[in-house]
Parts: C-alpha cells; sequence; structure tokens
C-alpha cells in the first residue's frame, strides 16, 4: 500500500527537507512542512536570525543570503542547504495550514516540541475522515550532519511501515525494533484526520 | 429527449458496471467503479435503485481493493441517499468481518459517517415533525445494528487497526449522544441543514422527540464510556497494545474536553492509569506516557468551569510524571501550555522567549537599587541591630514555596476568568488590573502566575495598566500595622515582610521584590507572604495589591525604555547587581529590631538565597547570566562583610553607579526619573520616560565603543581578581554582540596582545567554552551553526598567532589546543602544517624550520595521550610526519612514534599496521630506475649523517657512512622515507623484523640498498635478541645477502654469543650451505671446524677470501686465532684441486693472497712452513711454487732454500715431474746458491737440469773446477760438466736441450712465468 508521508521540523529546511529530499529520491510519497511561526535562518548573529515567511520560495532566500554575505553562508551550510531545498520544492511550507493537502498515513517529526505541536493540530482539526495518522518523532539536532543521519532512520522506518500491510497492527513491534537495532528513541502517536 | 438521455445514461451505467465486473485487474476494476459511481452520483442519481444491488454484488469481489472501495462508496452514496442505507449496511457489517484489515477498517470508517448523519437527519425531522418516514426510520435501525456490531470490536482484542477506528466509532457516538455545552443550544431553522449539517447538538432534542430519547441516549452514552474507560483499568490495560492505549487516551481526552460533564469520571481513571506497572516494554511506557501528558496537558487547558477542580490534580499529576520520566518533557509541555515557563527548572527551556522580561527587570534592579542604595544608607548606618525576627523564618518558607511554585500553574486561565468575571466591565486594562487583583487575592499560589502575567503582558499594555491603578494609590502613606498575632497565625512568619514593608515604605517592598525577581522561587515567597497577611488583615489588601500593581508598574516602565537603555545594558547589570544586596539590607534594617535572634540570619538574606539559586540557572540562562554571576560575587563578599559591618554597601554599591552614568546619560535620567515616582506617590503619574532615538549606526557606535571600554577595563582589572567570573562575563557578552560589530576579533586583539598578562589562555577557554555550548545546547540549526563558525575562527586565529609570535619552545599553544572543548577540522589542518610543513603550503617556509616541527609533534603527543576521543587524527598526523621527505622532519617525527606514542598499548596495533603499509608500499612502489635525481643528491649530502640516526641512540651514525654507496637514486631516498619508521619500530618490536627478512627477496635493487644501509644500526641496536637468532636459525629464502650483512653487523667488533655461533653452525649444516654465512663466525670456531670447510673458503672470490683469512688468523681474543698463518698455509697446501673440486687458481689465489701479507706471513712462518711441507709425502703440489714465491718474498731464506731444496733432491724431486721443472727454476733463480745442490744431484738428473737451462752450465762449470769442489765430485757429475770429457758431454747436452724445452709442460711454464714475475717485484 502506498503511504503518504509527510517530514516536520520547525522551519522546513534543514531537517525535514533532508528527509524530504532522501525520501522522494527514494520514490515515496512525501511532503515536507514547518511548524514554526516563520521559518528561520542563521543570521550574522544569534540574535539576527534571518526570518521569511512560510511560502517564501528557496531560491529567494538564497539570492538574498547571498547578497547579504555569500562567504559567512557558504561557510555555516545555509546557501548548499537552501540550493538543495531548492531543486526538492519551491518553498518551505507550514503544517499548520496544510489542510489542502490531503491526509497523510505517517507524519515523521525531528523534535518533540514539533511532534507536540502536530499532534495537538492535529487534535484540533475536524475528525472528518476517520483515517488514522501515525505521527513519529525521532529526535534530530539541528545541524547538516544529524540532518542526513535523521533522514536516513527516517527512511527506513517509512520503508518498513510501507512494507507492512498495515502499520496499525504491528506499529508497536516495528518501533520497538526500530528502537533496539538503532538505539535512538522513538515517540508515536495516532491520531484522526 | 429526456427519456433518451435516461436510456443513455442507463446504458453508459450498464456499460461500466459491466467493464467493472469482468475487468481482470484492479487498477481498471477500481477505475470503472469510479467512473460509475460518480456517474450514478453526479449525473443520474435516479438509475441508483436499480444499480445499488448490483453494486452491493461486488461484496465478493476477490480482490480486497475493491471491497475496500466498495466500502467507501456505500459511504458516499448514504450521505447522500439514506434511503439504501437499509439495503447497503448489511455489506459493511459483513465486511467487519472481512479478511483484509483494510476493508474492515474502511467499513468502520464508512460506518461512522453515516452513522452520524442518519442520526442528524432523524433527529432533525423528529423535530419538524412529529413522524418519522419509514425509510428514515429503517435506515436508522440498521445503523443501530452496525453499530451494536461494531461495540465488540473496540472492546475486545482482536486486529488492532480495526479496534482503533471501533474506538473511535465509540468516541464518536458518545459525543453525538450527548449534548455539547459549546455548541448552539438550539436547532438552526429547518432549512438550513438541507445540506451540510454542522455542529449538530444532542441538546436540540430536549424538546422532545418521536423516535430519539434524549434520556436513553445520554444512558448509552455513559455506559459506552464506561466500556472504554473499563479498558485502561487495570487489568484490562495490561493486555492492551501501545498504539490502542495511545488512541483511548487520546479518545477519553477530547471527550473530556468536549464534554466536560464526564471530566469526573474520565480523569480519577487517566490520573489512576499507572503505565509503569502495565508495560513491560520501555517503548510503550515512552509513547503512551507521552499521550497522558498530552492528555492531561490539554484537559488542563479546557476553561470549562466544570474542568476547574480538576486543576490541582493534573498539575500534581504532570509534577509526578515529571520526576518519574524526564523533567524536560513536562517542563516543556507545562510551559508551552502557560506559553511560558515557570518553575525553577523549566528557565532552562524557556529563557529565549524569557528574554526581554528578565531585562525589565534588571532594569528595575538597577533603578530600585541605586535609588536605595542612594537614599537609605543613613537608615543602614543606623540599623545595624538586625531584625531576624523576619529573616530567620525564610528557609520554611522557601522550602514551601519551591513546592508551590508548580502548582502555580493552573492559577494563570482560572483566575483569569475569574477577574473576567468579577470586573466584566470594560477593556483589557481594567481587566487586567482586576485580574492582578485577583491574583494577588488567590494568595501565595498566585504568586507565579503573577509573574508570569507579569512578564507576558506586552510592556504597553502593562504600563497602561500601571497608569489606571494609579487612582488607587492611597494618598498618604499607610502606616505601619505591626500586628503580631497575624504573624503568629499565618504560620509564615515571612508575611511581616508584608505587613511590615507596608508600614515602611511600599517602595522599598517593590525594590526588594524585584531584587529578587531573578529567581522566582524568592519572589513567589515573597508575594505570597502577602495575600497571607491580607487574609487576617482586611485592611491591608488593598494596599498590598497596590504595591503589587506598583511593582509591575515599574517592570513595565522600564521594559518600556528597554530599547534605549540596551546600548549600555551590559554595564548597567553589573550595577543593578551590586545594588541589590544594599537594598535588600535596607529593608532588614527599616524594620523595627523586635526580635535580636541572630540564628539563621545569612541563610535568610534574600540576595545570598538568590545568589545560590542562580547557581543553578548559570549554565543556561543568557541575559540574567551576567547579573547573577555578579551577583553571586558581590553577594559573598558583602555577606560576609555585612556581618562585620554594613557600612561597605554604600561604597561597594555607588561606585558602579558611577560608571553607568558615565556611560549612558539616558539611565541616570530615568533612574532619577523612577526613584522619584517610586518615593513618592505623587509624583508617579507625571512620570515621564525621555526617550532619545538613535540610528543604527550610532547604537553600533554605542555598543563597540562599550565593549571596547570593558576590555580595556580588564587589563587594569586583572589586579582585582576575580578574573574567571570576569572571564565568563566577557564571554557572554561577546555572545550577545551582533556579529556584524565583531566583538569576536575585538576580544582577539586583547587577548593576543598580550597572552601572558591577559591570562589570553584563560580567557580563550572561556570565550570558547562559551562558544561550544551555544553551539552544543542550543538544538536550534542557525545559532549552533554561526557558534561553530565563530569557534573555529576564533580558536584558529589564537593558535596561529601563538605560533607565530611565541618562541617553539612555548608551551601555551599545546596547553591551548589540549584544553579546548573541541577540535575543530581546521585545528587539525593547522597542526598538519605544523607537523609536516610544505605537504600543505609551500608559503611558510619561515615554519620549517625543525623547531616548528617540534613544537607541532609535541602538540600531537600531549593531544594524543590528553584527548583520546580525537587520538587517531592526532596519530595520523604524526605518522604522516614520520613519513615526510625531510630527513629532519621525518626523524624527529620517528623518534616521538617509536619512543613516545608506540609504548602506548592503545595505539600500538596502529602504528605498527601504518609502519608495515609503508614498508609494503616500498615493495610494490614502481621499480625506479637508477636515474640519479638532482635534487636528491643536493640532499643526499648533509642527510648521511642524520639518516642513520636511529630514533633513540646517536652514537652509530658514522658506521654506516662507508655502506652508504654513492648510488643518490631517488629510490634509495624514497625507500627510506618510507621504511625508517618501520626500523624504528623494529627496535622496540624485534619480532617486526622478519618482515624485512621475508620481503627483501622482493624488494627492488634500490630499496634494498636502502635496507642495507639501515640494517647495521638496526641490528647494533637489537643486539643478538632470542627474536634475531630465531630469525637467524630459520631465514626465508633470497634474504641471504640481508642475512650475512646482518651477521657481519652482529659478530663486528664483538665476541659473538655461543648461541649466535651454534644458530649459525646449525642453519649452515640443515639448511643454507653457504659457506658465506660462516664467515663472520669463523674466529669463534674451533681449528678443526675451520679445517673442516677450508676448501670451500678457498673456493670464495679474492675478496672474500681476503676477509676470511683476515678472520682466521684474527681469532678471538679468548682463544686465539682459530689457525696460525702457517696452519693457513699448510691447509692451502693440502687442498688437492681434483679431490676438493676446486680450480687450481683459486688455490694459487688464495696463496698470492697470503704471500701479500707480509706482516703476517714472515719469513720465518714461511720458514716453518716449508719445513713441514717438505715432509709431506707426496709433497704438495704447490710446493716449488711456494719455495719460489718464498725466495722471491723473502732473498734472505736462500739459505734456508738452499736446505729445503738439497732435501728435495734427496727425495728424488726429479719424480715428480710438475716439482722438478719448479726445482731447477729455483735452482736458475737462486744461483750461485743452489750450484752446491745441483752438484748433489746424480749425473742424469744433472745433464737433464743443465740442458733445461743452459745458462746454468758455464757458471756451474766454473764453481765445479774449483779445485777444492771438483775434488769432491764424482766422475760421473764432471763428465756432465764436461770436465771430464768436454766434447762428447756438450754434444750431448746441446743435442737434449730443445727437447726438454718441448717437454716442459704448461704447468710448469706458469710457474715460471709466475716465477719471473715475482722476481721482479723483489
Amino acid at each position: 500500500m502506498k503511504l503518504r508521508h509527510a517530514m516536520v521540523c520547525s522551519s522546513n529546511q534543514n531537517r525535514s527537507m533532508e528527509a524530504h529530499s532522501l525520501l522522494k529520491r527514494e520514490g515515496l510519497d512525501v511532503s515536507s512542512y514547518g511548524t514554526g511561526a516563520h521559518v528561520k535562518l542563521p543570521g550574522p548573529s544569534l540574535r539576527e536570525p534571518n526570518v521569511y515567511e512560510f511560502g517564501t520560495p528557496y531560491k529567494q532566500m538564497f539570492d538574498d543570503l547571498r547578497r547579504k554575505d555569500p562567504e559567512l553562508y557558504k561557510r555555516n551550510g545555509i546557501l548548499p542547504m537552501l540550493k538543495r531545498n531548492s531543486t526538492v520544492k519551491l518553498a518551505p511550507q507550514r503544517w499548520q495550514e496544510n489542510a489542502a493537502d490531503g491526509s497523510f498515513d505517517v507524519v515523521f517529526t525531528f523534535e518533540e516540541k514539533v511532534f507536540d505541536m502536530v499532534v495537538e493540530d492535529l487534535h484540533n482539526r475536524e475528525h472528518a475522515l476517520m483515517k488514522c495518522v501515525l505521527v513519529i518523532n525521532l529526535d534530530v539536532k539541528d545541524n547538516h550532519e544529524e540532518a542526513a543521519v535523521g533522514a536516513r532512520l527516517a527512511l527506513e522506518l517509512c520503508q518498513q511501515l510501507e512494507g507492512t500491510e498495515s502499520w496499525e497492527d504491528s506499529i508497536d513491534d516495528i518501533v520497538a525494533a526500530f528502537e533496539k537495532q538503532h538505539r535512538r528513541k522513538l515517540l508515536y502517536s495516532i491520531s484522526f484526520y | 429527449m429526456v427519456g433518451r438521455m435516461g436510456i443513455g445514461s442507463r446504458e453508459k451505467a450498464a456499460s461500466l458496471l459491466h467493464s467493472a465486473k469482468f475487468a481482470m485487474d484492479i487498477p481498471s476494476k477500481l477505475e470503472h467503479l469510479h467512473q460509475l459511481k460518480e456517474f450514478l452520483l453526479q449525473r443520474d442519481p435516479s438509475l441508483l435503485p436499480e444499480f445499488v444491488p448490483q453494486l452491493l454484488e461486488f461484496q465478493n469481489d476477490r480482490f480486497s481493493p475493491v471491497r475496500k472501495f466498495l466500502a467507501g462508496m456505500i459511504d458516499q452514496l448514504g450521505m447522500e441517499h439514506i434511503e439504501f442505507l437499509p439495503e447497503m449496511v448489511p455489506v459493511l457489517i459483513a465486511f467487519l468481518k472481512d479478511t483484509a484489515p483494510a476493508v474492515a477498517r474502511q467499513a468502520i470508517t464508512s460506518g461512522t459517517d453515516l452513522f452520524c448523519r442518519t442520526l442528524e437527519k432523524v433527529a432533525i425531522q423528529g423535530l419538524c415533525s412529529s413522524e418519522l418516514d419509514s425509510s428514515l426510520e429503517s435506515s436508522w435501525d440498521s445503523m443501530l445494528k452496525f453499530k451494536d456490531i461494531v461495540y465488540p470490536i473496540a472492546f475486545q482484542t482482536g486486529n488492532d487497526g480495526i479496534r482503533l477506528l471501533g474506538v473511535k466509532f465509540v468516541e464518536a457516538m458518545i459525543l453525538l449522544y450527548t449534548p455539547d455545552p459549546d455548541g448552539p443550544s438550539e436547532p438552526p431553522p429547518y432549512q438550513a441543514y438541507e445540506g451540510n449539517v454542522v455542529g449538530f447538538n444532542m441538546s436540540w432534542l430536549r424538546g422532545g422527540h418521536p423516535m430519539l430519547n434524549i434520556g436513553d441516549l445520554s444512558i448509552e452514552a455513559s455506559r459506552s464510556l464506561g466500556l472504554l474507560l473499563g479498558q485502561l483499568r487495570f487489568p484490562t490495560v495490561k493486555s492492551l497494545s501501545n498504539a490502542i492505549i495511545i488512541v483511548l487516551i487520546n479518545s477519553l481526552s477530547a471527550i473530556a474536553k468536549k464534554r466536560p460533564a464526564f471530566y469526573g469520571r474520565i480523569l480519577p481513571v487517566l490520573l489512576g492509569l499507572d503505565l509503569s506497572s502495565s508495560v513491560i516494554k520501555g517503548v510503550r511506557f515512552c509513547g503512551a506516557h507521552h499521550a497522558l501528558k498530552n492528555a492531561f496537558v490539554s484537559c488542563l487547558k479546557c476553561t470549562h468551569p466544570g474542568a476547574a477542580p480538576w486543576r490541582d490534580r493534573l498539575v500534581g499529576a504532570l509534577r509526578e510524571m515529571k520526576a518519574g520520566v524526564s523533567a524536560e518533557q513536562t517542563v516543556c509541555e507545562v510551559g508551552k501550555f502557560n506559553g511560558i515557563v515557570e518553575d525553577g527548572a523549566g528557565e532552562a527551556y524557556s529563557i529565549e522567549e524569557r528574554k526581554p522580561s528578565m531585562e525589565s527587570l534588571d532594569d528595575v534592579h538597577i533603578e530600585t537599587g541605586k535609588k536605595r542604595s542612594a537614599q537609605e544608607i543613613s537608615d543602614l548606618v543606623q540599623d545595624d541591630g538586625l531584625s531576624t525576627k523576619r529573616v530567620r523564618p525564610t528557609p520554611i518558607v522557601s522550602q514551601s514555596s519551591t513546592k508551590d511554585s508548580n502548582a502555580v500553574q493552573d492559577n494563570l486561565p482560572s483566575t483569569g476568568s475569574t477577574a473576567s468575571a468579577g470586573d466584566g466591565d470594560s477593556g483589557p486594562v481594567q481587566q487586567l488590573l482586576a485580574m492582578f487583583g485577583a491574583l494577588v487575592a488567590q494568595g501565595e499560589k498566585a504568586a507565579g502566575s503573577l509573574e508570569i502575567l507579569i512578564s507576558s503582558i506586552s510592556a504597553d499594555l502593562l504600563a497602561e495598566v500601571v497608569m489606571a491603578n494609579m487612582c488607587y494609590l492611597p494618598a498618604t502613606r499607610p502606616k505601619a500595622e505591626g500586628d503580631d498575632e497575624s504573624m503568629l497565625n499565618t504560620g509564615y512568619i515571612t508575611s511581616t515582610v508584608g505587613s511590615n514593608t507596608q508600614g515602611i515604605q511600599p517602595s522599598s517592598f517593590v525594590s526588594n521584590v524585584f531584587s529578587l525577581s531573578s529567581a522566582f522561587p524568592q519572589i513567589a515567597r515573597l508575594l505570597s507572604a502577602q495575600p497571607s497577611t491580607s487574609r487576617d488583615a482586611d485592611k491591608s489588601q488593598r494596599g498590598n495589591e497596590h504595591q503589587a500593581v506598583v511593582a509591575t508598574d515599574t517592570a513595565a516602565v522600564s521594559s518600556s525604555i528597554n530599547d534605549l537603555t540596551e546600548a549600555v545594558r551590559p554595564t548597567e547589570v553589573v550595577v543593578s547587581t551590586s545594588a541589590v544586596v544594599p537594598s535588600k539590607m535596607e529593608d532588614c534594617s527599616a524594620i523595627p529590631p523586635e526580635a535580636h535572634d541572630m540564628g539563621n540570619f545569612e541563610s535568610g538574606i534574600p540576595g545570598l538565597d538568590s545568589s545560590v539559586y542562580t547557581d543553578g540557572l548559570l549554565e543556561t540562562l543568557d541575559t540574567s547570566r551576567l547579573s547573577s554571576a555578579d551577583i553571586q560575587g558581590t553577594n559573598q563578599e558583602e555577606v560576609t562583610s555585612l556581618d562585620s559591618s554594613p557600612l561597605n554597601f554604600p561604597s561597594t554599591g555607588s561606585t558602579p553607579v558611577d560608571r553607568s552614568e558615565e556611560l549612558n546619560p539616558n539611565s541616570t535620567t530615568h533612574t532619577t526619573a523612577t526613584s522619584v515616582h517610586l518615593s513618592s506617590q505623587y509624583v508617579l503619574p507625571k512620570m515621564s520616560a525621555p526617550v532619545v532615538d538613535l540610528d543604527d549606526e550610532q547604537k553600533d557606535y554605542l555598543q563597540k565603543s562599550a565593549f571596547l571600554h570593558i576590555i580595556e577595563a580588564y587589563k587594569q582589572v586583572k589586579v582585582a581578581g576575580g578574573t574567571h567570573v570576569r572571564f565568563s562575563l566577557l564571554a557572554c557578552l561577546g555572545m550577545e554582540y551582533p556579529l556584524e560589530l565583531d566583538p569576536w576579533k575585538l576580544l582577539q586583539k586583547h587577548i593576543l596582545s598580550d597572552y601572558l598578562n591577559h591570562e589570553g589562555h584563560e580567557l580563550t577557554l572561556r570565550v570558547l567554552f562559551r562558544l561550544f555550548g551555544e553551539a552544543e545546547q542550543d538544538r536550534d540549526f542557525f545559532s549552533s551553526t554561526t557558534a561553530t563558525s565563530v569557534y573555529e575562527t576564533f580558536l584558529l586565529t589564537v593558535a596561529e598567532t601563538l605560533r607565530d609570535s611565541f618562541p617553539a619552545s612555548d608551551k601555551s599553544l599545546t596547553r591551548l589546543l589540549g584544553e579546548v572543548p573541541y577540535l575543530p577540522k581546521t585545528a587539525y589542518k593547522f597542526l598538519e602544517c605544523l607537523c609536516c610543513p610544505g605537504s600543505n603550503e609551500k608559503v611558510d617556509k619561515e615554519l620549517q624550520s625543525g623547531d616548528r616541527v617540534t613544537q607541532g609533534l609535541s602538540t600531537v603527543w600531549s593531544l594524543i595521550l590528553l584527548r583520546p576521543p580525537i587520538r587517531d587524527i592526532c596519530l595520523k598526523i604524526a605518522l604522516q610526519s614520520a613519513v615526510h621527505h625531510l630527513e629532519e622532519v621525518r626523524m624527529k617525527a620517528i623518534r616521538l612514534v617509536a619512543n613516545k606514542l608506540y609504548p602506548l598499548s592503545c595505539i600500538a596495533q596502529q602504528i605498527e599496521d601504518f609502519a608495515n603499509d609503508m614498508l609494503l608500499s616500498v615493495m610494490n612502489g614502481p621499480n625506479v630506475t637508477e636515474g640519479v635525481d638532482a635534487e636528491g643528491s643536493i640532499i643526499e649530502g648533509p642527510k648521511d649523517s642524520d639518516l642513520e640516526n636511529p630514533p633513540n641512540e646517536l652514537a652509530v651514525s658514522n658506521v654506516t657512512k662507508e655502506v652508504a654507496s654513492d648510488s643518490t637514486c631517488s629510490s634509495i631516498l624514497d625507500a627510506q622515507r618510507c621504511m625508517s619508521l618501520y626500523f624504528a619500530l623494529c627496535t622496540k618490536k624485534h619480532s617486526l623484523f622478519r618482515r624485512i627478512f621475508v620481503i627483501y627477496k622482493s624488494l627492488p635493487k634500490g630499496v634494498k640498498q636502502a635496507v642495507h644501509r639501515h640494517i647495521p644500526i638496526l641490528v647494533r641496536t637489537m643486539g643478538s635478541s632470542s627474536e634475531l637468532l630465531g630469525i637467524i636459525s630459520d631465514p626465508p629464502t633470497g634474504c641471504e645477502n640481508l642475512l650475512i650483512q646482518v651477521l657481519h653487523t652482529l659478530t663486528d667488533g664483538t665476541i659473538p654469543s655461543p648461541e649466535l655461533i651454534l644458530t649459525v653452525r646449525k642453519l649452515y649444516e640443515s639448511k643454507l650451505k653457504d659457506v658465506e654465512i660462516l664467515i663472520p663466525i669463523l674466529p669463534s670456531l674451533s681449528k678443526d671446524e675451520v679445517l673442516s670447510i677450508f676448501p670451500q673458503l678457498i673456493n670464495l672470490p679474492p675478496d672474500k677470501f681476503q676477509a676470511v683469512l683476515a678472520r682466521i688468523l684474527q681469532g678471538s681474543s679468548h682463544f686465539g686465532p682459530a689457525l696460525t698463518p702457517a696452519e693457513v698455509l699448510i691447509a692451502i697446501h693440502g687442498i688437492d684441486p681434483e679431490r676438493d673440486g676446486i680450480p687450481l687458481k683459486k688455490v694459487t689465489d688464495a696463496c698470492n693472497a697470503c704471500f701479500e701479507q707480509r706482516q703476517v706471513f714472515t719469513q720465518q712462518v714461511l720458514a716453518r712452513v716449508l719445513n713441514q711441507l717438505v715432509e709431506q709425502i707426496p709433497l704438495p703440489l704447490l710446493f716449488m711454487r711456494t719455495v719460489l714465491q718464498a725466495i722471491g718474498a723473502f732473498p734472505a731464506l736462500v739459505d734456508f732454500i738452499m736446505e729445503i731444496l738439497s732435501r728435495l733432491v734427496n727425495k728424488q724431486i726429479w719424480k715428480y715431474p710438475k716439482l722438478w721443472v719448479g726445482f731447477l727454476k729455483c735452482t736458475a733463480l737462486t744461483k750461485p746458491h743452489s750450484f752446491s745442490v745441483l752438484l748433489q744431484l746424480p749425473a742424469a738428473q744433472l745433464e737433464n737440469a743443465l740442458n733445461r737451462t743452459p745458462a746454468l752450465k758455464a757458471p756451474l762449470i766454473t764453481h765445479a773446477n774449483q779445485p777444492n769442489i771438483r775434488t769432491s765430485l764424482p766422475r760421473s757429475i764432471l763428465v756432465v760438466l764436461g770436465i771430464a770429457q768436454d766434447s762428447q758431454s756438450s754434444s750431448h747436452t746441446q743435442m737434449v736441450q730443445p727437447q726438454t724445452t718441448d717437454t716442459s709442460n704448461s704447468g710448469a711454464e706458469a710457474v715460471t712465468e709466475k716465477n719471473k714475475e715475482s722476481s721482479t717485484v723483489s
């Protein structure tokens, strides 16, 4: 059965996009979102992040930052990341505004805060479809290296879920096996559309 | 027309149905069904009655996706055309037991939809008319049947996926059957729900319904809820899967939230849910736990009055969970809920959001503090009789207050609602005002909420609130009430603080509150004290309220001008904290000294408390760290001084105040404004904050110059001590500054301008740790990457400067790299450049000096020792350096690796592997032709001495110079480069040596040469260890040359050990028949042994034989020579070329070799040898040759030779043709001495002799004619000589002569030639 996946982090830039890119490459049906109020990217100092609205094309951010300080943003990996992102999709999307994108089967979050926001958001939506959605959280640190690791783990788990006839029946086993194999803690919840 | 179209569409539908039925694969089947469904629903619903039964036939389709599609289709059809339900629902019911879970799931989903829809329809129709039409009734009946079937699914074990939906169905049903308190309680007009019904509410049916009895329905709902709850009760819950538990919890919390009436039933179960006992796997625990927590939080958020009573228990449960699982999760959770985190531990997490409020609080510190210190110094001085009455009980309170700080959470929403309820009149300001009042009235629990409220309200709004509250302020200062009774009654004696401060001065209390507010429990405590008083004394309540509001007022005002003062904030913070303590002390002093109990004085000082408390926050707080760190410093200082003399405070407090005034006139103005405002209520409304707008550049300039100022100040401040705290401050400051102002560069400049005197190391470490903390702690992508890059640059700049400006022997660099939090990649590159100059950058020529390499290597060494995680990388650097192309670098590195690193067991293997690889690379590398490398030869010259330097010994350098060939082949250099390390390791671990033997055979020529250069040093270092003996006793094939060199080295200049001799001898006997290997140990062999191998020795090439000769004669100092020179010569003569299979030439060569050494083979030796040889029978082949040589070499031997010759005559020498020739040669050579010998020959032989050498004849005749001789000669001789019969004899001899020349063989000729040679030489 073909599942619809959603990768969610806070800004829909690094972790979710890394996973989106990877899952897409592997031929899975995947979308990605951020739960933050804005898209935040590192700025010249800790207190001055570059803030964009969701929906601002990655390309635009790329051009903007390259104009501002190509050296800095190249060094901290922002420009390469944005470039990668722009090849995956047009612009960051916000989870809370994705009702139009239809229902997902698996929502993968990379931070507990994000997980809670997704679960709460799903909770507050109308449960009209009576369709289960699995929300899984895997804590991944927000840097390039960890994001790559997290994406691979996400891919593995998603492929496993895809491989089962109905994850509802075996989710506990899958999660337990995954935790045991990778020594990473997973948190999951089941919500309804 | 219509009819035709109807027919047309009917046909179309029929054909779709047909193709759907007979399609072979799933996708096309689904596609046709989909089209059919669309067609029926959208185009021609009139066909439905005809087609529904046919569609339902698909329920037996063999493909489960088709059945699932049918279930979905039933949903859609049923929603639009409810009348078909009686027909379709049985199919759904059948599907519930379908083999494919997906079908069953879809069936429940569809059923749930239809159930809701039907119920709504029934309900609404019943509202409009007293009769329901029968089709609707039967539809409802069928749905009820469906419900009855689904129910067991929800409560029985089975397929989890289906069960989840079953639970969801029950949830939906419960919600439908019970009235929604939030929904519209009256139904909309009938027409409105022809389309979609939005928000159906059971309460619509209160008026009565022909079919549905609202009471019955709620009973059923209640019963269902009971069933759901039963699932979560012990022991049922144990059998549930995690997924089910999560869904149950979610469902129940959703029900609780939407139907608060059920709180009382649901929450006890949820609260009593003991997941830890019900769950075996850690996994389950986590997910369900989280769900439960979320459920609690969402329940907590519910504002319905019905939920209110449960708050305390929920909060309690959440706190317990926090204790049970991980604190952070819950705290985050709770923090999210309230928008801000309120308890102590929580601060760590919400610090970012809180920054603004913290700042404002800080500002208040300053202002109030300053004011107080200025104003009340006199009081303080007077009142050193400290009132401890108030202070003493504080510990008790703080205990309870920390506990309560958690409980506070729930107060915000509830009091919020109460406030608005009680004071429902006007705008947000009034509401807020009321809320503040309510909070204050609530007592201690509200303290936290109050704090949150203050910090979460926007500054302007807060200011508004304060303004609005002004009118409540009493016109005169309230009198001190000092009611001791109330103090005693409350049990919290701290309450006196409330009443007392009230009596003294409201503003002082305010300052007190805010001085404490950096640590929450304290403010909570103080605030909580107030209400407790207020309960007792009604009158004071209002006053208290005012104070609280005044407090917030100050915060508001200061936060509104926060922007303005931000530029100087850092300095201000320093000021504020030092001022805090005095302000508190005033408080103490202001209280009438009622009791003089000094008991717990120190612990009772709020300032001290807060300092201890802030300790915990130090790690995480950003802004507040500045202040708290200083609080720590100053407080401790001042608290101690307090005991002796409180007079100190004003002075300590005032100094920083001055400075801040210098820096920022604005803040000063503002300060006075505030102080006026605080000291008298009447001035308050007039207060206005002067606002100066700075443009960005000015701001930047201010910030930058402030920072520079601070840094400058550090140069002086060093003397004052306490630098470690200050350094942390500086690092934090750098963190806070915008990057474009480049605080780091400024800091670097400061550090590097005088690294030692500015404690550059310490400061650098602080900065780096701070940056590291920022990068690590912050999960936030942006800040961490920036911090990381700043970290790298900073570290590298400092490191480079240290390298460039300090002598190589300086240890600062090593120390720095050893102590920083971590080393980035660039740091490794840096080290690499240092250790392997030229490999990365050609630029730094200057760096190539050996000292720098040593510095780099010793740094690497210490890193390997000190930082195990990066050991591998550092080791790699060292190893790269150990194969560096520059001799000097390489040797240094090898010395480090072999002597220091290799003994470390953890990395020994790695080193070995690397050395091994390098060694093998030499073998596999291209066999470089012997082209002379110009560059190589240049290096070669100075290299030699160093090259042979083994890592740990210096003595042997010159020994192998001779070995070093003139070849400058680059392959040798390269081979040396790669092999040196391995050789060095061999000296440490002898067993490694074998490998060299093993690969020796396959080495290219140049490399072999390199090996030979190395070997002597190596072997000498190793000595004849057992490993080496092992190798010698069983050498790999093809390594003979190497082996011999090793043996030579081993025996060179020393006496070989018996073991060695034994080993070599065994080897010779067993495996390697090459006599050459015996050469080194020849001196130690016994005479017999030497003699037994003598022929083979003779057979060696001349140069080798020379060596052999030397060794044999040299012998060992203990046993003397193996053979004496005489014995050697005799042995040589004892060799029979034919028997021993040795060419005669070899033997003669050997003889020649002996004769060349005249010092050894003296004439005495020769005489002795000849004496012995002449006795041998038969005579040795070369005997005459030797005699000839002897006479050639030592003419003085001539008499002795004559004796020999005459003995030969006796031995009838003429019988040995070869020797005879030699004999004659000899006589010819030794004439006239030989005449007497000749005359001893028998006549025939004499004639023969004379015929052969006619030149002899005449002198001989002359000699014989001497009268005394002639008489002694027999006649026959005389005849031969022609003295007796002239003619006859002479003609005879003439006739014979040519014959003899003919017969003389080649051997004799050779001897002759040789003879001539030697005679000419002599």
